[in-house]
């Protein structure tokens, strides 16, 4: 890295390095729009000058936090708040006694002065709860059968059943929010991925009209999902003691509430039976998928067969199974890391009983050419040809290579931006969507200053509020594909009014003028540089704005290796390195492009390692609710991960958030395959299940 | 968490007083304060005073090396012990045992003494909602519940692990807590914990009152130490093992082994011991076939059978590692 940051710490947020080089392989593509810049507010997130909503405790703001049920099945028969009533700094206990279906299921609030007022009260109330029988689990429910015989026609079938556990969000920031209430308007800090869908979801909650209070969300601490859609219970629950209370009030859930009750990755199930011909091709079979939705009634869907790849006539049947637990939300990518890796899984213990290489059935199986370009560069840049045959080695430490397919639609909800050319020469660029993490605002001020010309440095981003422009709220990896092509069409009309301002003024035609390396030209010739061209604007400046722009066409895909090495007397897995290609059409920033490919493995990988959301089998209360025992992909458990970025014949901006995290599980599965020439074919891929397969096998 | 008052005594000798001062409901010793905020935070204590001894020291230096002995202070930090050049040299499982626990950030304020007397990490003792046989209740919820990281030795009947790494280190040093405020001066750390059936709401034999000043052991150059971890960043071993090692040659003349994280006390293993001695190092064969009796005797719950395959071989590395051979144990 050639830039010092300290220095620029040291100064204050103003220096954002923009000269580190990265580190990835080039792109098949040529240049992105912005190969260099570092996310612009990055300085500001890590010297915490960057706010949060969880960082806003207002002055005279009080706190709440519910009363939850700590069992997976319980009814509140009776309570004593005295006490709690007693504890300094309490304003409101409300408590109504009911049955629950899950640990972390509200029956009440406590509201005080402080946080720690909060706490001492919910310590100090008295619960009488009586506990009934739970079910923890699919297989507490549903009658989970592995499939028998072989499928007509095949010359091999695999028959097995996968499965994978409950994945929490984990975000760092949880949900929640502040909600200040002054009577005839309301400011809400939400922690959202939908800072719209927040404002148009509180209904009659806050008594006022749209055009009366603003949803503000700057900056979000992680939300893969879980933060779509409305207020929530936390930001209802702040409006409604706001306005009674006329204080500002901030409820957030601390970390345990976060695992327990703000949405998950339902578990799943995979039940397969496919036949393969020698040739690899699939005859047909089953896919029997569960979906663990706890509470819930759907939601579980578990994304096998994917279509990434051919199968012939495979009938598949998938059941929602409810049990004592939080239900699912959207969580990066929804049913599809399950999916794939029960998918890839299968298809590499197909390959195994077939003697083909699984690259070369995978190749054979893809989809599309696409996939199979992206594996022949992918196997040469993870050296698949020192890849050994499964359960060929014999020493301690086993290597194992796998790969996986991912793959995302396009969509484009809609959405409006503006760009306003100040007359001193600043450029405003303004569109009310978030930025959930993916550099929402270095990408507004790149596909702003490059519409229009100028430096990036001239451009000033406002994000994250309900007064701006309408814009999408973060999910299904659709707000670059459309906030970038509608800012740069805002941009454009900006530029062409400076145009006409300027050609107004001296007679010619808006036609004449252009921009070459930020100054602006009249039929060619440099005329003026941005500032003097600018200084001729009116007070107000100029305006652009667009709700649409060309939102090109074409599907995101990827394809990931990863290569392991397994200790085999341990059943301790290292992951050693990741080649993530992924396609997303046109990159705006590499910086921040690559770095969604990076979390997303990461993410990936932490899946199909350690994330697991453990309820005690007896009174289905959570036994991990923290990060200790909730175990998270830390530094040493690091590969090397090289993404790779492709062009395909997309055009325009194309999704990026959800693919990176749809297949590395599956891959990280079919390395681990390779290394001990035993599947491990329920996720998480702890040392028990590992040493158990390596017995199995006979190893 | 409940207010509290901070007391700053002068000496060991008056954090003593200070733990025995009867004005207090419940005094309580704050050193690196890693597992107080979590006992705080759980709502397991609710002490009236914190008596901080971070800033006391009941040894000259740190960390110490002689040719005879090897001294720890109370309040030397892991991370001290870990960077410590003549401890790597004199008893070189001390600083294995303490260089990858937690992270940077916790073995920079987590002391010796607050290592060895931390509280366990089964889960449902740390859960306010189970009110387990540790904390009076009247059940261990691990034995029907979800055990997969308890303890696979022991009778119960409470099944937690010890959670230090440290102290099987210094049990195969054969090391010495020195106390102050005890009814004796010091007490070998092979007397300093019980198992449950000795009293399952505490883990140690110190009598009220009493704090560790500082500890002393043995040289042991020939040892080493190794841990099983599911996640290699910040997790706790799910199998370790200690061992200290005599040898003629590349022969084990003598050993000591102690297991962590797999009885509510470090547990030493007398059998992988006598087993090991005679063996030849460089017959790997037989040292296997001394280190695969680890398990011996051990009793898994319902999902921890996975522990008895793991301890022989961390007790084998841990013999390499004390043999010098680490590279061999590196993935």
């Amino acid at each position: 890295m050639k830039s010092d940051v300290a220095p620029a710490l040291a100064n204050g947020p103003a220096v954002i390095p923009t000269d580190m080089p990265t580190s990835n392989r080039p792109m098949n593509m040529g240049q992105s729009m912005n190969d260099n810049t570092s996310r612009l507010d990055g300085i500001a997130k890590i010297t915490g000058s960057a706010k949060y909503s969880s960082d806003m405790q207002l002055p005279n703001a009080v706190y709440a936090r519910f009363v939850r049920c700590p069992f997976g099945a319980a009814s509140l028969e009776s309570f004593d708040d005295a006490a709690a009533r007693n504890v300094t700094g309490v304003i409101e206990i409300e408590i109504t006694p009911k049955a629950c279906q899950y640990n972390g299921q509200p029956v009440g609030h406590v509201v005080g002065d402080s946080p720690i007022a909060v706490d001492r009260a919910l310590k100090a109330l008295k619960l009488n709860w009586k506990k009934a029988a739970v079910k923890t689990t699919i297989a507490d429910t549903a009658k989970v059968e592995v499939p028998q015989g072989s499928v007509d026609g095949a010359d091999v079938t695999v028959a097995a059943v996968y499965s994978t556990p409950v994945q929490t969000h984990s975000s760092l920031e949880t949900h929640g929010g502040v909600v200040d209430h002054k009577g005839d308007r309301a400011t809400v800090y939400a922690s959202t991925q939908g800072t719209f869908s927040v404002r148009d979801g509180f209904g009659d909650a806050l008594n006022l009209k749209t055009s009366e209070f603003e949803v503000i969300c700057e900056y979000i601490g992680g939300g893969f999902g879980s933060k779509l859609g409305g207020p929530g219970k936390e930001l209802m629950l702040a409006a409604k003691l706001s306005q009674q209370l006329k204080r500002p009030a901030y409820v957030m859930c601390n970390r345990a509430e976060e695992h327990l009750d703000t949405g998950n990755r339902p578990s799943s199930v995979t039940s397969v039976r496919i036949g393969l011909k020698k040739d690899g091709s699939v005859v047909g079979g089953e896919v029997q998928t569960y979906g663990g939705v706890g509470v819930a009634t759907g939601g579980g869907g578990c994304n096998v067969p994917s279509g990434r790849y051919t199968f012939a006539n495979v009938n598949k049947k998938h059941e929602d199974v409810s049990f004592n637990a939080g239900g699912p939300r959207a969580f990066r990518a929804p049913g599809r890391p399950q999916g794939a890796f029960a998918e890839e899984l299968m298809l590499d213990e197909a390959a195994a009983k077939l003697g083909m290489d699984p690259l070369d059935l995978k190749r054979k199986l893809a989809a599309d050419d696409v996939y199979r370009a992206m594996m022949e560069q992918g196997a040469k840049l993870i050296g698949w040809s020192d890849r050994k045959a499964n359960g060929s080695q014999k020493s301690v430490m086993r290597t194992g290579y796998g790969l996986g397919v991912a793959g995302w639609g396009s969509a484009s909800p809609g959405g409006n931006a503006e760009v306003v050319i100040h007359q001193d020469g600043s450029v405003e660029s303004r569109t009310g969507t978030q930025d959930i993490g993916t550099g929402q605002r270095t990408t507004m001020a790149i596909c702003c200053a490059d519409a229009i010309g100028i430096p990036l440095n001239l451009v000033t981003v406002k994000i994250g509020r309900s007064t701006l422009p309408v814009g999408p709220g973060s999910g299904g990896s659709v707000t670059s594909p459309t906030t970038a092509p509608t800012m740069m069409n805002a941009a454009a009309q900006a530029r062409d009014k400076l145009f006409e301002v300027l050609a107004k003024q001296g007679g010619d035609n808006a036609a004449d003028f252009s921009m070459k390396d930020g100054a602006v030209l009249k039929r060619g010739e440099k005329f003026l540089s941005w500032k003097d061209a600018c200084a001729r604007l009116p007070a107000d400046g100029v305006m652009g704005s667009a709700s649409t722009g060309d939102r090109g066409k074409g599907d995101s895909q990827g394809v990931q290796f990863v290569k392991v090495v397994v200790d085999c007397e341990t059943g301790i897995i290292h992951p050693k390195h990741v080649i993530a290609i992924q396609s997303c059409g046109r990159v705006i920033c590499r910086k921040t492009a690559e770095s969604q490919i990076i979390g997303g493995v990461i993410q990936g990988l932490s899946y199909g390692m350690f994330e697991n959301k453990i309820l005690d089998r007896n009174v289905g209360a959570m036994v991990n609710p923290n990060f200790e025992w909730y175990k998270i992909l830390g530094p040493c458990e690091m590969p090397h991960i090289e993404p790779v970025l492709w062009a395909h014949g997309q055009t325009g901006v194309k999704a990026l958030g959800e693919p990176p995290t749809i297949p590395t599980s599956g891959a990280l599965a079919c390395a681990v395959f390779n290394a001990i020439g035993a599947p491990v074919r329920h996720l998480p891929l702890t040392p028990d299940k590992v040493l158990a397969a390596l017995e199995g096998a006979g190893a | 968490m409940n207010s509290f008052a901070i007391a700053q005594p002068k000496s060991f000798s008056d954090a003593s007083e200070m733990l025995k001062d009867k004005k207090y409901s419940l005094a309580v010793v704050k050193a690196g304060g890693i597992d107080l905020i979590d006992l705080l935070k759980e709502g397991l204590i609710a002490p009236d005073v914190l008596i901080d001894v971070r800033r006391l020291h009941g040894t000259k230096e740190l960390v110490a090396a002689s040719e005879s002995e090897v001294t720890i202070d109370a309040t030397a930090t892991l991370a001290d012990i870990a960077s410590s050049s003549a401890i790597r040299e004199a008893a070189p499982v001390l600083a294995q045992a303490v260089e990858g626990a937690a992270s940077p950030a916790v073995r920079n304020s987590a002391t010796a003494a607050g290592n060895l007397l931390q509280r366990p990490r089964c889960w449902y003792f740390r859960n306010e909602q189970f009110n387990c046989l540790k904390k009076g209740g009247p059940t261990c919820f691990a034995i029907e519940g979800e055990n997969r990281y308890h303890a696979i030795f022991g009778d119960g009947p409470c099944h937690i692990v010890h959670p230090s790494n440290l102290a099987p280190a210094l049990l195969v040093c054969d090391a010495t807590i020195h106390l102050s405020g005890a009814e004796q001066p010091s007490i070998p750390i092979r007397y300093l914990y019980h198992t449950p059936d000795k009293g399952v709401r505490s883990e140690s034999n110190l009598s009220p009152g009493a704090v560790i000043t500082h500890i002393t052991c043995k040289p042991a150059k020939a040892s080493g130490f190794y841990a099983i971890k599911e996640k290699q960043s910040f997790d706790w071993p799910v199998v370790a093992a200690a061992v200290a090692l005599e040898l003629n040659g590349t022969v084990i003349t003598k050993a000591v082994v102690c297991a962590g994280a797999v009885a509510p006390i470090p547990w030493e293993l007398r059998n992988v011991a006598n087993a090991l001695r005679g063996v030849d190092l460089a017959d790997d064969a037989a040292l296997t076939k001394a280190c695969s009796g680890a398990a011996a005797g051990a009793k898994p719950m319902s999902e921890n059978a996975y522990k008895m395959k793991l301890l022989p071989v961390a007790v084998k590395r841990a013999v390499l590692i004390a043999a010098g051979r680490k590279a061999e144990v590196e993935s």
